[in-house]
């Protein structure tokens, strides 16, 4: 299948040199977002961001969940992994969105990709597979109903099990220390590390001026599954929504540059136009309840002053006028 | 340590003033440090004297192992052992010395970005060089990191820590990496510096910061130690103004370091810059 695509793509070359697209293999889709993978919505932010037309194709129900190692970019037989390596690569094609950034700016980029891959990717990695509860119920599901038969077995256990020795190893400062005592220690670099961007992003749309970069991509990739996951117990996830700049971010990107894969869920793109007609619900139910209220108010009075019931001879003068309105409610 | 445990420990360290007996334990200086704890222990030592708090340095053979993460330098003060530059930033700020206290959040959230930015590059890069890289690590760093030890536990020892750097290095993704890579890394990050620092006299501006410590004994270390090969010095070297700094903090903090060193410099280190 490969083989054929790459034809085509050989073809297409010969005619045009930019225009064809590149092909991207990544993770399907879900929550609101292109791509659940870290490493894949950094390529495909960048994608956007750029302006490069990326031909992206899906390894979910393929072998490719447990032969490819994600993302991958395949251009004229040439392939390249790992996101830094890819954004690298568009660059040398001419899709650069890092133009117009001063050369501090460019050193201030790669140091804080650094601080998001030694501080808060760890603890990503233990959100999504390695504590318990979150693994089961979200994380593994996942992936296993998005691999093919019988790799859906193999494919979240053996993404686990590296996550699991990628923190041991990286955090866990000495042999004797396990999983337990360094999540406190993860946990608490993260929410620094989210923070320490929530401050250095302030009122801006994006880490530099007006225009999204590379660095506005890899936060983006680390921070939009953490915001956009129905996890079950999400401690990070809870202090992620606290910092009101990041969320704001995120959605802002979803909103300008992904509304295609959010275009069914109409609701999560705008969240100032759903406000006008949940307002007017609210003000029709409101009028509703109001009416009915009144009703039941009459309806009430009537049934007290009816002469069935016994009235109280106190209560003869009022009677006049609710007898007169008894006449024409059915 | 658990969160409680270090909260705990900062109460008791701002407790006490610093004594003067504090030490600084690294592994043995002339035949069996390595690139990468030489570069850490330096840092710690620049960063101690930039607080002007007095340390004194003692070589062991075994100070991974007394050290409490198993990384080195620690340091001993008072009843306290703490290692590896972070926590002891954090140590010597609860007792009540800090060099960047006066930066507002953005400047040290970068000067934390950086930070980590010389962790993950120059300090993997030195790692993988020592370790990955089957020529030094046969010729240079399994002989000296054995070298305190008989046979048959020098080898035991020295393959063990090959594997496990070499384990570390593939969960993280380094162990697809060519050695030009790795010398490119490190040019980039070095580039990256360069940048940030621009004609300042320290990364942000009249003050040294922790920042500041921890890139002098990295660039030091590398500008100053031989290996197999120059390349990592040279791709260093290429940065005029990164040299100029070095020279700089070297000339104000380590004046009297260098009059002792010269007298008994290392085969393994050449004393001071060229």
């Amino acid at each position: 299948m490969l083989d054929s695509v790459q034809a085509a793509v050989h073809v297409s070359v010969m005619h045009t040199n930019m225009a064809e697209p590149m092909e991207l293999l990544c993770w399907g889709g879900d929550w609101d977002l292109p791509s659940v993978h870290t490493d894949s919505l950094i390529v495909l932010a960048y994608g956007k961001f750029s302006g490069a037309k990326l031909a992206v194709k899906s390894i979910d129900w393929t072998w490719r969940t447990i032969t490819a190692s994600v993302p991958q970019l395949h251009y004229e037989g040439t392939t390249v992994t790992e996101p830094t390596q890819i954004l690298n690569f568009l660059r040398k094609q001419r899709f650069n969105a890092d133009y117009e950034l001063t050369a501090k700016q460019g050193a201030d980029t790669m140091a804080y990709i650094a601080l998001l891959e030694e501080k808060l990717r760890p603890a990503l990695l233990h959100t999504f597979w390695v504590d318990a509860e979150n693994y089961a119920n979200l994380t593994r599901p996942w992936f296993t109903s998005h691999s093919p038969f019988p790799l859906n077995f193999f494919v979240p256990g053996r993404q686990a099990s590296l996550a699991l020795s990628r923190i041991l190893l990286t955090k866990a400062e000495s042999p004797l220390l396990n999983i337990t005592e360094v999540e406190g220690k993860i946990y608490s670099e993260a929410k620094e590390c989210l923070n320490l961007l929530s401050h250095r992003l302030g009122n801006f749309h994006f880490f530099f001026g007006d225009t999204p970069t590379s660095l506005d991509a890899f936060v983006f990739g680390h921070i939009a599954p953490l915001i956009k996951a129905p996890l079950p117990s999400g401690q990070l996830q809870k202090h992620l929504n606290q910092l009101d700049n990041l969320c704001q971010f995120c959605n802002t990107i979803l909103r300008n540059y992904f509304t295609d894969a959010s275009a069914e869920k109409r609701m999560d793109c705008s969240p100032t136009a759903t406000h006008d007609p949940v307002d007017a619900n609210l003000q029709k139910l409101t009028q509703l309840v109001n009416k009915e209220s009144n009703l039941i108010e009459k309806m009430d009075d009537n049934l007290r002053s009816s002469p069935q019931h016994r009235p109280h001879r106190h209560e003869t003068k009022p009677l006049a006028p609710v007898s007169e309105k008894n006449s024409t409610p059915p | 340590m658990s969160l409680a445990a270090e909260a705990f420990v900062s109460q008791i360290a701002a407790a006490e003033p610093w004594p003067e007996n504090a030490a600084l334990f690294q592994p043995l200086k002339e035949d069996q440090i390595l690139l990468s704890d030489s570069a850490s222990s330096l840092a710690v030592q620049t960063f101690l004297r930039m607080c002007g708090l007095p340390v004194l340095v003692s070589c062991r053979a075994n100070a991974e192992y007394m050290s409490p993460s198993g990384k080195v330098p620690f340091i001993h003060v008072g009843n306290q052992v703490v290692s590896e530059l972070g926590p002891i930033v954090q140590f010597t700020k609860a007792k009540g010395h800090s060099l960047s206290d006066g930066l507002d959040d953005v400047q040290r959230a970068e000067m934390k970005a950086y930070m980590e930015l010389v962790n993950n590059m120059l300090q993997t890069a030195e790692l993988y060089i020592q370790w990955c890289d089957d020529y030094t690590a046969t010729e240079i760093s399994r002989p000296r990191y054995s070298s305190p030890y008989s046979w048959p536990l020098n080898h035991i020892l020295a393959y063990q820590k090959q594997w496990e750097v070499r384990r570390k290095m593939n969960a993280i993704g380094w162990s697809g990496k060519s050695l030009e890579q790795v010398y490119e890394d490190v040019s980039q990050c070095c580039q990256a510096l360069s940048q940030r620092l621009g004609t300042q006299p320290y990364f942000f501006n009249k003050q040294p910061t922790e920042l500041d410590a921890l890139v002098f004994g990295h660039l030091f270390t590398i500008l100053t130690t031989q290996l197999t090969n120059d390349e990592l010095a040279e791709k260093v070297k290429s940065y005029t103004n990164l040299l100029s700094f070095c020279h700089r903090i070297e000339q104000t903090y380590f004046k009297e370091h260098d009059r002792e060193s010269q007298s008994g410099s290392s085969r393994h280190s050449k004393g001071s810059l060229p």
